[in-house]
């Protein structure tokens, strides 16, 4: 009995492994082996160009970073990008979310339309948004007409950064949008009733129903926020042509990371940095998770 | 909850860690596969080798004169198939990866400013042994070739040509002020002064139009006595030598305001701010000449060679060079392209045009650009020209250099503080890559 047991339990593993292989082979070859390679390179001094060489330095890349200005400065910049965006690029696509939700003429044609900037590939959005924050530029010119002071948006460190935070607030919002209008339909229009009942007006039913309702999305959306900024990359690589200029202020954890990998050619230590990136990111995660589940406990 | 809390973390790692890997992968994947523009896909006849060639992406005009050299030596050597590449974007880290992965080219451009880093790692092909008498070594300028030396005296690229710096100026703008072209830096500073022209605060034209980076500024590191490295190849900019020539870029910026760049105005490159009439001046090489002239044909401009600072002649010299992958296959015929290019038939074709100087003596003489009204300044800078070289560090050097310089130039922060922070960068940088 035991060995019937066994035998067929082996034939349905081996026919579930078989039926799962594609996916174990793909996943396998193109996320857990580049992560192990990752992780071994960043113990190692690599060489590629030339005679290709493997040299096991310890902790050497690791403490490398603690001495590497740039480093700070890129850390600091994502901090800095991460901390305006996220919190902007949510409230504004729960406020798009909210409106759009509402018993508007025209609907889906807003729905669209504000939909439309995330479609767009990104590296034609930074060319077009490089046109408009031109010293002679639309950004410039509104800035004039309405008597504010204008800036040069491409070539001022003090500016760059925050011409980026715009573009990509603006080009991110919507997408967060459409999952908080999901949301938001899902949430009974029976509690909001009751509150009518109860006399609330509507930043009451706002605040004190809607919000709360979409907390699991509100995590959601947050986590995935700072996961997509702390990984910008191709709006600052166009920004700058690459160099993470001017003065350094449009310098991104992986804009550096690439600019080790592939200018410098040193692998070892921009996979190093890779891993700090991930460290750093998921550290953020279980703060957020933390903060998120005592609420819920309170 | 717990394992979820786990699932969701592991897959976020791995999220982050995919995510960031194919950023810089795609990237890199979507460039290394050459736009070929020009190409020719026909795979080879029989009996024909193919060689490819790599180089990165130029005017339309300068693209049709290669083409027409390339078939000329095709019509003269049958048994070779030019195959040719462009790289539109990034080309040094395309080039680096392609041979890495051993998919390079035989046969690509190099400039001067990053053949030292590519000899140290001995990926290209030592030329010496195939030198013939007919090539006539000695034809080319002296230091267009050690550009590409090796420091045991190996030759490892020939230059194909090269472009030295010279003040444009528009005619009709000193005219209009009734002055004359400057031919020292403080009369270069008073002619600004009557050549900016403002409304209300803001600046409409600026008297000079500049570049902030280490490329076109080095002269100035040397006008004082300065120097960019020392005999390690580490930076060793931050000294008032150094500052001396550059404090006169950057105050003339910040206290004069009579010079700006390009990007103050809207333009992309000083060409361009110099063909919207946005500057009076500007210091560009020879591939602004036929820019501006097939852009801007109402601009009516003249050359002179850069003016005199501290009394000294100085301009800069770019130089690029063809150069054979060490790993190619096809390494006599490559040879034979490469020849071809760099002898006097083919460098006279290519550069008849003027897109950039030949780097041989004989096809100089024989173009008589030196005569030329426009060309004729640049021929001249070409005898003091300080190259755009500086040993195996200088990407490296350059990053930092032309990062805090902004800061200086945007008056961020101070001159001296500006080098002294990037030149602490950069040596730490490379020694930490060492």
């Amino acid at each position: 009995m035991a060995k019937t047991f066994t035998k067929s339990k082996l034939r349905d593993m081996a026919s579930g492994y078989t039926f799962m292989s594609p996916v174990i082979i793909i996943l396998g070859c193109f996320l857990l082996l580049p992560i192990a390679y990752a992780i071994f390179l960043s113990f190692h001094k690599v060489n590629l160009l030339g005679t290709v060489s493997y040299k096991f330095t310890g902790t050497a890349n690791f403490e490398r970073m603690l001495d590497d200005p740039r480093l700070w400065i890129a850390l600091r910049n994502t901090a800095k990008y991460a901390l305006i965006v996220v919190p902007s690029q949510t409230i504004l696509a729960l406020l798009l979310a909210s409106i759009l939700n509402m018993k508007l003429r025209y609907r889906n044609f807003f729905r669209i339309a504000f939909y439309l900037p995330t479609v767009t590939s990104s590296a034609v959005l930074v060319l077009i948004f490089m046109w408009i924050y031109n010293s002679n530029g639309l950004l410039n010119y509104l800035l004039e007409l309405v008597g504010l002071p204008t800036y040069n948006w491409l070539g001022d460190p003090s500016v760059a950064l925050l011409g980026i935070m715009i573009m990509n607030v603006w080009s991110t919002a919507p997408l967060f949008m459409v999952i908080y209008l999901a949301a938001l339909q899902d949430i009974p229009e029976n509690l909001y009733e009751a509150a009518d009942i109860d006399g609330a007006n509507a930043w009451h039913k706002f605040w004190r129903i809607t919000v709360p309702q979409l907390k699991p999305v509100t995590f959601y959306v947050i986590v995935m926020g700072i996961i997509g900024t702390f990984q910008l990359f191709d709006q600052s690589y166009i920004f700058s042509a690459g160099s993470g200029g001017p003065n350094n202020a449009t310098l991104t954890m992986v804009l550096l990371i690439y600019q080790y990998a592939f200018k410098n050619l040193d692998m070892g230590y921009a996979s190093a940095l890779a891993f700090l990136l991930a460290v750093v990111i998921m550290l953020i995660t279980v703060v957020q998770r933390l903060i998120f589940r005592e609420e819920r406990l309170n | 909850m717990k394992k979820s809390a786990s699932v969701t973390l592991g897959s976020m790692l791995a999220l982050s860690l995919v995510v960031s890997g194919c950023g810089n992968g795609s990237k890199n994947g979507e460039s290394a596969s050459p736009s070929a523009g020009a190409s020719e896909s026909a795979s080879p006849a029989k009996g024909q080798v193919e060689v490819t060639l790599a180089g990165w992406g130029s005017s339309p005009d300068e693209q049709q004169l290669l083409q027409q050299v390339l078939d000329e030596f095709q019509t003269k050597n049958p048994d070779v198939k030019v195959k040719y590449e462009v790289i539109a974007d990034q080309y040094m880290d395309v080039i680096k990866t392609r041979l890495i992965g051993n998919e390079a080219p035989d046969l690509f451009y190099l400039d001067a400013f990053e053949a030292p880093a590519l000899i140290e790692k001995d990926v290209l092909e030592p030329l010496d042994g195939y030198v013939t008498p007919e090539f006539d070594l000695g034809d080319f300028e002296a230091p267009t070739v050690n550009a590409f030396k090796s420091a045991d005296g190996k030759i490892y690229g020939f230059p194909k040509d090269t472009s030295t710096l010279a003040l444009f100026y528009n005619k009709k703008m000193f005219a209009d002020a009734g002055i004359e072209p400057p031919t020292t830096w403080d009369e270069l500073l008073t002619a600004s002064e009557k050549l900016t022209k403002k409304n209300g605060n803001k600046v409409e034209v600026y008297g000079l139009g500049q570049a902030p980076e280490l490329a076109r500024q080095m002269f100035m590191i040397q006008a004082f006595g300065g120097q960019l490295t020392d005999d390690q190849g580490m930076a060793a900019f931050a000294t008032p030598e150094a500052e001396k020539g550059l404090s006169l870029v950057i105050d003339q910026h910040t206290k004069a305001k009579t010079a700006g760049q390009p990007s103050d105005v809207g333009a992309g490159w000083g060409g361009e701010m110099f063909g919207q009439q946005k500057a009076a001046m500007v210091i560009e090489g020879n591939w602004a000449i036929p820019y501006i002239q097939s852009n801007f044909p109402d601009v009516d401009f003249g050359t002179v060679e850069v003016p005199t600072v501290n009394d000294k002649k100085g301009t800069m010299a770019f130089t690029v060079a063809y150069v054979m992958n060490k790993n190619s296959k096809q390494k006599e015929a490559a040879w034979k392209l490469l020849s071809y290019l760099t002898g006097k038939e083919g460098m006279k074709t290519w550069t008849s045009k003027g897109f950039a100087l030949p780097t041989r003596k004989s096809v100089a003489a024989e173009l008589g650009f030196d005569k030329d009204p426009l060309r004729g300044a640049l021929v001249a800078g070409s005898s003091y020209a300080t190259s755009w070289q500086a040993g195996a560090a200088l990407p490296t050097i350059m990053n930092n250099f032309n990062n805090q310089f902004v800061a200086a130039y945007t008056g961020g922060s101070s001159l001296t503080d500006a080098m002294k922070k990037a030149q602490e960068t950069a040596n730490k940088e490379i020694k930490a890559g060492q």
